[in-house]
């Protein structure tokens, strides 16, 4: 046999490595890349905490009942400022503890940006997918759709849906859901066309496989990065969005979420009582902050020019 | 002797070495171009365009060009990855008798056509880029395998153990991610992932042209002791002549989607026919050329494979031309896009056929200066000759060319096929 060229990393002959070990290798590698960028580490840290925070509600503001997303009322502290004995950040006009809306409002955030980010993510990637697998009149028809879709903006657009749906969170989610998906069916869309030509689709189409499985194993995988970037940055962009519609009054008053609660003490602060939507209204710029960091920091470290040539 | 991975696919009756393996006839590849906001369709690419040759059982067919003159596209074609706009590849999959419509590639029944898909395989040239960059070695080799379900689990990765010992790699890659290793490794990953079916035909596309020199002769090495081994035929995709030399038994040169010159690598070399082919060959300064032959190199662009020219497509390069070699209307417009000062007062060319034309200039002085440049020597004297007639009438240029016929390849005894008025009289 002829001598090999000298390899591109020094092999280590002793060394057992199995496909398990070495792709977790490559995890951490990856993750290892991921969190090596500061900001990053500081907007995964706020997720974290937000995180926790959504998930041990019930543990840190014992819920409602019977329902535990509506605020409870304490008639005999109405109006009383952050502070205050039993209401740490205040209550609201109508005696609403704030730190409750705080911590509760948290789940509402998280229910709604993981609903909508998740239906929103099927529908692109398969109208996306539909669109560059299958082309022709199909895709020009789905691809104009989406054009007047990214023609109209985000806010306007969810606004008129839900609007048109009437005031209530769950037609927030809907017209969010309706408005979101353009986004990832055009990058989908974009990035099945890049990759049905590349080479590695062609060898596996040379040994035979079918088209479902090239799509599965070879363009989907390889597709899906930008995806689960702009998912990210999602997750941040729709509270931001589903706070602006429950400020405009398109929810139910008297839930937990926050741009309910920015709504209704907004009131207040010309009489000097701030607190009421000031907590809430940091806390959708920190989880709006939060994951747009993450995200930023995920398209900069996943960038397909670094990624595989490191 | 040659060993075989899989007795269950041979069939010894119809594996006989210098059977015809491949056949392409006629083949054609028109890209459209399209434009404008409705997308219609303004002309081709005639990328390949009427091409035919024979591939044996066990041998290397070489074939070489110049970038763009098609040989992806055609070796795409046989590797049935793209569809032909017409002709036909035909492939030998056991069948017995000689190739027939039946072989069609694109009209197979499907358990011919599965043999096919076994039977040829490719390797690209880009060896990072025809890896998928997340799957390990092991899953990349092992995938033929497993789509033909020939195995799985603890045998298929000691098949691919075996694939890579037989590439020159081992059993420590099984476990490693294309981007870990270097050029020259990945093609042989590649390489490995084309045998893992014991095919008889590897369509290899440029596949050491991204290499540096000293690995490229290791790939080469390697794939020549695969060929012995296996009874392999290749297609060797290439434009550099000196590996043709190296590694093909057959030579096939194509210029602008046709085949120029075809024949026995060592009749190639010896005695080119084509002017295009001598022009390659000269261009190669490490070849032990004839010193007393005359030298042509290559000079000018290549034209636009939407319009070729008539006849002969290299007479608008070639240091021999004839009058014969298909002079047009066409040449004088190249010429005009190739001047911008002749070609400004231009106002319209009404065609009357590919042979004759009135040219309007907006001014009688513009008409004869190119009235003066057809007649001087910035045109070949073979165009001169051509010509017909030429006159200016006001601010109006008429000229008419001598028609020629098609040049077709011509039989030049023991295999050997060129494209060329000269050929065969020429030496
Ligand atoms: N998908 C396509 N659509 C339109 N035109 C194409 C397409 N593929 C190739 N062509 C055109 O067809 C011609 C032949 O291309 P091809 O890639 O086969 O050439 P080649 O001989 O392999 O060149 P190279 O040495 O650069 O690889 C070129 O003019 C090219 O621009
Ligand atoms: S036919 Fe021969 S001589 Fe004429 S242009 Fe073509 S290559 Fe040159
Ligand atoms: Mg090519």
């Amino acid at each position: 046999m002829t001598q090999i060229d000298t390899p591109a990393k020094p092999l280590d002959p002793l060394r057992h490595d199995t496909a398990f070990t070495v792709r977790l290798r490559r995890y951490r590698e990856i993750s290892g890349t991921i969190l090596s960028n500061p900001t990053t580490v500081i907007g995964l840290f706020f997720i974290i905490a937000l995180l926790c925070m959504a998930i041990f509600a019930p543990l840190l503001a014992p819920p409602n009942v019977p329902d535990p997303y509506q605020m409870p009322r304490d008639w005999g502290a109405v109006r009383s400022p952050p502070g205050t004995p039993g209401h740490p950040l205040g209550t609201t006009n109508q005696g609403g503890d704030v730190l409750y809306g705080v911590i509760w409002g948290s789940r509402t955030s998280l229910q709604l940006s993981l609903i909508v980010v998740s239906v929103t993510v099927v529908i692109g990637v398969c109208i996306g997918s539909l669109a560059g697998l299958v082309g022709g009149w199909l895709d020009e028809a789905l691809m104009r759709v989406v054009d007047i879709f990214l023609s109209i903006p985000e806010l306007i657009f969810a606004l008129a849906v839900a609007a048109i749906l009437g005031p209530s969170f769950t037609n927030i989610i809907l017209s969010l859901c309706i408005v979101f998906w353009v986004k990832y069916a055009r990058i989908m869309r974009a990035q099945i066309i890049l990759i049905r030509q590349a080479d590695y689709v062609q060898a596996a189409r040379v040994i035979g496989d079918t088209r479902f499985n090239i799509f599965r194993r070879d363009i989907l995988p390889n597709a899906i990065t930008p995806i689960a970037v702009q998912a990210t940055l999602d997750m941040g962009n729709i509270v931001l969005v589903g706070a602006t519609l429950s400020f405009i009054g398109l929810s139910e008053s008297g839930i937990a979420e926050w741009g309910v609660l920015v709504s209704e003490g907004q009131a207040g602060i010309a009489s000097g009582r701030w607190w009421a939507s000031t907590f809430p209204g940091l806390m959708i710029f920190i989880w709006a902050l939060a994951f747009n960091l993450v995200g930023d920091g995920l398209r900069d470290a996943l960038d397909p020019k670094t990624e595989d040539k490191r | 002797m040659m060993t075989m991975q899989n007795p269950m696919t041979e069939i010894a009756t119809s594996k006989k070495a210098g059977d015809t393996l491949l056949s392409v006839r006629n083949l054609k590849k028109h890209f459209p171009i399209k434009d404008g906001v409705l997308q219609s369709t303004v002309g081709h690419v005639k990328a390949v365009d009427d091409v035919s040759f024979d591939i044996r059982r066990g041998e290397t067919v070489g074939l070489v060009g110049e970038s763009g003159c098609g040989k992806t596209t055609l070796s795409q074609c046989v590797a049935g990855l793209m569809e032909p706009t017409s002709g036909e590849v035909l492939f030998d999959t056991g069948r017995g008798g000689t190739l027939g419509p039946e072989d069609r590639i694109d009209r197979m029944s499907g358990k011919q056509k599965a043999k096919y898909r076994r039977n040829v395989q490719m390797v690209f040239q880009d060896n990072f880029a025809s890896l998928n960059p997340r799957n390990l070695v092991v899953d990349i080799v092992g995938r033929p395998l497993r789509v033909h379900g020939e195995a799985s689990g603890g045998l298929l990765t000691e098949r691919v153990v075996e694939l890579l010992e037989q590439v020159g790699l081992g059993r420590q890659h099984l476990y490693r991610y294309p981007h870990q290793f270097s050029g020259g490794q990945r093609q042989r990953i590649s390489i490995a992932r084309a045998l893992a079916l014991d095919p008889d035909l590897i369509v290899l596309d440029e596949p050491t042209s991204a290499l540096d020199v000293s690995v490229q002769a290791q790939i080469l090495n390697l794939l020549g002791d695969l060929q012995q081994q296996r009874h392999l035929a290749y297609l060797f995709v290439t434009h550099d002549l000196s590996v043709v030399r190296h590694m093909a038994d057959r030579t096939v040169t194509m210029y602008l989607g046709r085949v120029v010159e075809h024949g026995p690598t060592e009749t190639i070399f010896r005695d080119a026919q084509h002017p295009y082919t001598k022009a390659l060959l000269a261009a190669k300064p490490d070849l032990d050329d004839d010193p007393d032959a005359p030298i042509a190199t290559l000079e000018g662009t290549i034209p636009d494979p939407a319009r070729p020219p008539k006849a002969c497509r290299f007479h608008t390069r070639c240091p021999v031309a004839t009058p014969d070699c298909g002079w047009e209307v066409d040449d004088i417009v190249r010429l005009l896009e190739s001047d911008d000062t002749l070609f400004e007062r231009l106002s319209g060319v009404s065609r009357k056929s590919e042979l004759e034309a009135e040219l309007a200039f907006e001014t009688e002085e513009a008409a004869c200066k190119l009235w003066e440049v057809l007649r001087s020597d910035r045109v070949p004297e073979a165009m001169r000759e051509a010509t017909e007639i030429l006159d200016v009438k006001g601010s109006k240029l008429n000229v008419r060319f001598r028609d020629s016929d098609e040049i077709g390849l011509r039989a030049l005894g023991s295999g050997h096929e060129a494209a060329c008025v000269h050929a065969g009289r020429l030496s």
